[in-house]
């Protein structure tokens, strides 16, 4: 195929941290939430849509395959297939490149895809030999074994082991992201004023933003009330603040709470199609993917993920960084941004870097945060009038994501 | 031709299906029960060696229906007595057989029908949405009676056969599981297999599962306050379920069979011969017609409805969206903001919260509902909708700019509803390209227990939208009637004049104790004047105008509403009307709203002057209804006013109401009234002739 892959509309679900205002919603209730308004915005028919593609980082267990959960939820007829893909925090993007993938493969021309994430819901585990003690339970018959295996339990077997620790953990390095993010700052000499001044400069610029970053969502309806606002920017931050934190990863570090990105819930789901499919149909698309890369580097310095990927991109387009009208640098942490920043050539102006502020403000739900890059570039774009936007995030265990996105 | 097949397993098991021919359903009529006794008197005998005997059926979704009650309906008293003996006889026997026996239910099995259920040993269900297992008699005005009062009380204990006799409840296979009236559900493929599983139990002890000191615990503990509640449910107006309540705990003290059956006899005969029973039967077969009435060919072959969207998320929108989503229709609910929509989603989140409670939803018919609704809190695109119902603000500029806007979003085969209550279907209509597809569709508050839906049929409405709106209205399970475009359509036409004069009686004099007591002893479900501070005193007098403005030689705005409305009391929402409201405790009369009057005048209207009043102004609305065409039948009239305003039920609606006490009557009483209390009581064209010519209503008595 030849043929464009264009994004005809976008909405996302307000993002709020993990225990506040969208804790009672599962993954799958969010991302239904996210494709039905999609749906409904557009007035697409759903029995049009070839696959629907969702990213989602810790899938519940209840909803296995959660993008077919999503799909039936939302009014998708029976007969659409649905399938989950991950690439951790990238895993936003997968959906949105995939669906790509697909369309060149000749395989359809009408997408939706997005990414859910409910931190609030990941689940707090067994010890894999209390696991084992209770495997041992079920299978005892007689009075007798029941008593034994029941007494084989201690007090230290109800230990929960925290679903989301074992997540941020690479089992490669061993390290956790946040201790990924101290490494960078310690060989690259970042400061803490450094990395406090640039997350102060993400909630300034997500608080300014409010009335735009609200034209990207769908309202959830929860208690009569309509919620309709991201409740993580935070008016009171200062340097001073912030300087109070103590850091989390290392007793000498200087990444803290809030320098990293927020764990957060929320969902977004996109409507892409192929060019002539949006134009047949009477769409005015929002714009147009032209090239994307994923490029390993190493789990221990995962959050220079940018730079190989960018890297990499150049094989795909001839576009450099001087051509960005605006960049997209994920902040899981402002240490990483600035370590990707120092290594970009030419580099970023800040005006054009995150301009609506970033995760260490708006939060990280792992998996729908490749979406919302995505849609909220392109309304970027549209409000500025401009052309190309750059979008780009590291992902856990050593990857690089990057896009390139133009509007039509 | 037989109305059972009969069917030998090679293990001496019988299996005896229910197949009544030509008929999508199964009923007990005599032929059906000799049948039935001819073939348990072979399988008895010794030489049969039968080892086994299931019962079952061949429809697809009808395992017994119950009795016959058309024919029972047109006999008199003494072929009552009989056919119930010869059901009682017939089930006896069945319940005697040496030889276990098993009702093996899939689909309907109501009334008789489950009644042969219990003379078996063992009940099997099938899990099918057909299956419907219950004993709903006692809302037809009979009693469960050829053994339902006295079996069922001894298989579940006689509170819980109280609950599903009085309430003449009917369940789906799994809650019929755990109330106990089954004993295993499984899909259908799986029945007869389950079946011939509980004959290998052998016979069930049919022995006393109370002892003697229970029975007398059910006489001094259960009876007063069964008693008790049920009097304050029906004012002693429903003798069926007062009779039920006496056989049944009458049955369960002394505990002979034999005695018990007697008494359901007696009493099952002495209802039907009672005008109440009549008026019950009368409106039962009205609904069964109403639910089943049929529609046109092409209105059958058009696109069903599958997506909906309601356009305002009021009470009734919400009402409506939810009522919707509950029954499989996809919803866009659409409202002018999100607030608007917030607050229509949290009643919708709230009435399925209160349906999870009373065990009408499981969590899994919540989630699906609720996930089957699109809100809009801005203008969607609405090509998919098969249908808009519009619910926004009684205001005709607000519609109509509206619906020029809908008429532009949907595509041409949509049909455009709305549910006004007041406003003229042929004016709005006017305003889109297509009036021919405009029709109303009038839901009453609240819309998940008011059955019924005014189809209302505008000047331009084609014949072809009124159709697939009244199939429509079916498929949701609503009762359906269809109406032409008129001030007030026919319910709140009828209701509208009775709530005036009511506020006028009271400003004449009347207490609204007496106004209020009267009609609820005439069988109302609430008083005129509590009604009115329900549905708001502003709304109230919105209707009277546009209904004054309409039928002015007739109709007024009685002077009580704008006084009311000028101090505030508006009704149950503002905490005070004709009552005062308080939240935990009942409506108690409003000691204010008598001070507003003018003075009172010398002799105010005792309680049956009122009643009398009151009734008669409705049964002439609802003739001159008749008069002008506005329904078709005397009957749509009375089963619209019953189900849309709770008209007393077993007095059949306010012509049946007229037949019985004679047109002539009625014709003399309003012209009295005419000249002693206002000549808006002059009696229509259509009553002075039919009292002249003798005729009735209804021709069937």
């Amino acid at each position: 195929m030849n043929e464009r892959m264009v994004i005809v509309d976008g909405v996302r679900t307000p993002f709020c941290k993990s225990g506040t205002e969208l804790s009672a919603f599962s993954a799958d209730d969010l991302g239904r939430i996210a494709v039905n308004a999609l749906l409904t915005r557009t007035g697409l028919d759903p029995a049009l849509i070839d696959e629907v593609i969702f990213g989602c980082v810790a899938q519940p267990m209840e909803a296995a395959n959660i993008a077919r959960v999503i799909a039936l939820r939302a009014g998708i007829p029976e007969s659409v297939p649905a399938v989950t893909v991950h690439r951790n925090c990238a895993s936003g993007f997968e959906a949105f490149t995939t669906a790509y993938e697909r369309m060149a493969a000749g395989r359809g021309s009408i997408y939706v895809v997005g990414g859910t994430e409910s931190m609030s819901h990941v689940p707090l585990l067994f010890q894999e030999a209390t696991a084992r003690k209770f495997t041992d339970l079920a299978k005892s018959k007689s009075t007798a074994q029941k008593l034994s295996a029941l007494t084989a339990f201690r007090v230290a077997d109800f230990e929960p082991r925290a679903g989301l620790k074992l997540g941020l953990t690479d089992p490669v390095c061993g390290l956790n992201m946040g201790e990924t993010a101290e490494l960078l700052a310690r060989e690259d000499g970042i400061t803490r004023e450094q990395q406090d001044a640039f997350a102060l400069q993400s909630h300034q610029r997500a608080l300014a933003a409010e009335a735009r970053l609200a034209e990207e969502m769908c309202p959830v309806f929860v208690g009569g009330k309509a919620l309709l606002r991201d409740n993580g920017p935070r008016s009171d931050q200062s340097m001073a603040v912030l300087g109070n934190l103590r850091p989390v990863f290392e007793k000498y570090g200087t990444v803290t709470a809030g320098n990293s990105s927020q764990i957060t819930d929320g969902a977004v789901a996109l409507l892409l199609m192929t060019e002539s499919r949006a134009k047949d149909l009477g769409f005015q698309p929002l714009g147009v993917l032209t090239a994307y890369a994923y490029a390993g580097c190493d789990p221990a310095r995962m959050g220079l993920g940018p730079v190989a990927a960018i890297e990499r991109l150049a094989k795909f387009s001839t576009l450099n960084l001087a051509d960005a009208d605006l960049v997209e640098i994920n902040e899981a942490f402002a240490a990483q941004v600035l370590a990707v920043l120092a290594r970009l050539k030419p580099g970023i102006p800040p005006d054009k870097l995150n301009v609506n502020g970033g995760a260490i403000a708006l939060g990280h739900p792992v998996g729908a945060t490749g979406a919302r890059l995505v849609l909220s570039s392109l309304k970027e774009l549209a409000r500025r009038q401009a052309k190309r936007a750059l979008v780009t995030l590291c992902v856990g265990g050593g990857q690089g994501g990057a896009i390139w996105l133009e509007r039509i | 031709m037989p109305n059972i097949q009969r069917q030998t397993l090679e293990d001496g098991i019988i299996v005896l299906k229910f197949d009544r021919p030509d008929s999508p359903a199964n009923i007990f009529d005599l032929e059906t029960l000799a049948e039935l006794e001819s073939h348990l008197d072979e399988l008895g005998k010794p030489e049969a060696v039968t080892r086994g005997l299931i019962i079952a059926s061949t429809k697809p979704g009808i395992f017994m229906a119950g009795a016959d009650l058309h024919a029972i309906r047109k006999m008199n008293t003494e072929e009552v007595k009989n056919f119930i003996q010869r059901g009682q006889d017939v089930f006896n026997k069945l319940a005697a057989l040496s030889f276990p026996t098993v009702a093996a239910v899939h689909g309907a099995a109501l009334g008789g029908g489950y009644e042969v259920c219990l003379a078996c040993d063992w009940r099997v269900a099938s899990t099918d949405s057909a299956t419907k297992i219950g004993l709903p008699e006692t809302k037809l005005g009979i009693i469960p009676a050829w053994g339902g009062c006295t079996r069922l009380p001894r298989l579940l204990s006689v509170p819980k056969a109280l609950d599903i006799i009085l309430g003449a409840k009917v369940l789906p296979a799994k809650q019929a599981l755990r109330a106990g009236l089954v004993d295993e559900v499984m899909p259908r493929e799986h029945l007869l297999i389950a079946a011939r599983r509980w004959l290998e139990r052998g016979k069930r002890d049919h022995g006393f599962t109370h002892s003697a000191t229970v029975n007398a615990v059910v006489d001094a503990v259960i009876a007063p306050g069964a008693r008790h509640d049920v009097y304050k449910k029906t004012h002693g107006n429903f003798p069926a379920i007062d009779k039920a309540l006496e056989v049944i705990l009458k049955g369960s003290s002394s505990w002979d069979e034999k005695d018990s059956l007697e008494r359901e006899r007696e009493a099952v005969t002495e209802l039907i011969a009672s005008d109440t029973t009549r008026q019950l039967l009368n409106l039962f077969f009205l609904q069964e017609k109403a639910r089943k009435f049929s529609v046109t060919k092409a209105a059958r072959d058009a696109k069903p409805v599958a997506r909906a969207a309601v356009i305002g998320a009021g009470i009734m929108g919400a009402g409506i969206a939810q009522w919707l989503s509950a029954r499989g229709v996809s919803v866009i609910l659409r409202d002018i903001d999100a607030e608007r929509v917030a607050a229509g989603m949290g009643k919708i989140a709230g009435l399925y919260a209160a349906g999870l409670r009373s065990r009408t939803f499981t969590e899994r018919d919540v989630r699906v509902g609720m996930d089957r609704i699109s809100p809009a809190p801005t203008e969607v695109p609405l090509k998919g909708a098969d249908i808009v119902i519009e619910a926004a603000v009684e205001k005709m500029d607000i519609k109509k700019k509206l619906f020029q806007r809908l008429d532009e979003l949907v595509p041409e085969d949509t049909i455009l509803a709305t549910n006004t209550s007041a406003l003229s279907i042929s004016e709005l209509a006017a305003v889109t390209r297509h009036p021919s597809r405009v029709v109303g569709l009038h839901f009453f508050n609240p819309v998940h227990k008011m059955q019924l839906v005014e189809v209302v049929q505008g000047r331009d409405t084609s014949p072809e939208v009124a159709q697939r709106a009244v199939q429509f209205a079916q498929r949701i399970g609503k009762l359906p009637v269809l109406v032409k475009d008129s001030p007030g359509f026919l319910v709140n036409r009828i209701l509208l004049p009775y709530m005036i004069e009511a506020a006028a009686l009271f400003w004449q004099g009347a207490s609204v104790a007496d106004v209020d007591s009267a009609m609820l002893n005439f069988g109302m479900p609430m008083g005129p004047l509590r009604l009115t501070d329900e549905v708001g005193v502003d709304i109230s007098l919105d209707v009277a105008a546009t209904l004054a403005a309409a039928f002015p030689s007739r109709m007024h705005v009685p002077d009580v509403l704008p006084a009311l409305l000028g101090a505030g009391m508006l009704g149950r929402k503002a905490g005070k009307g004709f009552y005062k409201y308080r939240k935990g405790s009942d409506a108690s009369l409003n000691k204010q709203v008598v001070k507003l009057r003018p003075p009172r005048m010398p002799n105010p209207p005792n309680r049956d002057e009122i009643e009398n009043r009151l009734v008669l102004l409705m049964v002439n609305e609802a003739a001159r209804c008749l008069e002008e065409g506005i329904v078709a039948s005397a009957g749509e009239i009375d089963l619209a006013m019953v189900m849309g305003t709770g008209f007393a039920p077993f007095r059949g609606g306010p012509l049946r109401h007229a037949d019985s006490v004679a047109v002539a009557k009625v014709a003399d009483d309003l012209t009295r009234l005419a000249t002693s209390a206002g000549p808006h009581y002059a009696p229509c064209t259509l009553i002075k002739e039919m009292a002249k010519s003798g005729q009735r209503f209804y021709d069937d008595d």
